[in-house]
């Protein structure tokens, strides 16, 4: 029986340690936080993370945990989902105004401030990270 | 403050509270509930002949969140 070619078995990667990526990641963090939306600055910067956490993920560079089973307990997660779906539909089919605000429009004034934008950048190169693993 | 920008903060706290919850139940001992990462590993492992389809949607939409939060 074959193996999947691209489950990396190879464990060994002190490059993927969290004692290296957590200040990699926070730098790239305090970078990212400096560049405003709609600058060109932040589309390169999103392109470049993009681009490399998606090589790493699809090329089978960085070992991956090996998957578990799912059974129909996954369905408890359709309830959040869908009232995420739902609530942000209405607002968007609403207008997106500040009546009916949708997601974005609600984090755009917190995401304006470099420490949450930092902090937003953060988090999303750690879930990254967690699905190239994955 | 509007009644309706009331109503659509209120439903986007309760989906945070839902995610943790359900979340926290994945996590107990011998629970039937996948946590979030588990689920994601299994989307990620479908794939149509040798194209990681799953893979590529998740990162896609990883990706695109990224760019509409912190760059358009």
């Amino acid at each position: 029986m074959s193996q999947p070619t691209d489950l990396a078995t190879d464990p060994v990667r002190p490059w993927t340690r969290p004692a290296v990526l957590v200040p990699v990641f926070a730098v790239l963090a305090l970078v990212g936080g400096f560049f405003p939306s709609f600058s060109i600055e932040a589309n390169l910067y999103m392109i470049a993370l993009g681009g490399v956490f998606a090589w790493l993920g699809l090329s089978g560079r960085v070992p991956r945990r090996p998957p578990a089973p799912v059974g129909r307990g996954a369905a408890w997660w359709l309830v959040p989902a869908l009232l995420l779906a739902g609530v942000e539909l209405v607002d968007f089919l609403l207008g997106s105004t500040d009546a009916h605000p949708t997601l974005s429009l609600l984090a755009d004034p917190v995401l304006d401030r470099y420490v949450a934008r930092a902090a937003g950048y953060f988090g999303w190169l750690t879930v990254f990270w967690g699905l190239v693993r994955r | 403050m509007s009644v309706t920008r009331v109503l659509a903060i209120g439903g986007f706290a309760l989906v945070a509270v839902l995610v943790a919850v359900v979340e926290w139940v994945a996590r107990r001992e011998n629970s039937r509930v996948p946590t979030l990462g588990e689920l994601c590993g299994f989307v990620m492992e479908y794939r149509a002949g040798n194209v990681p389809v799953g893979r590529i949607a998740l990162y896609g939409f990883w990706w695109w969140l990224g760019w509409h939060f912190f760059a358009r």
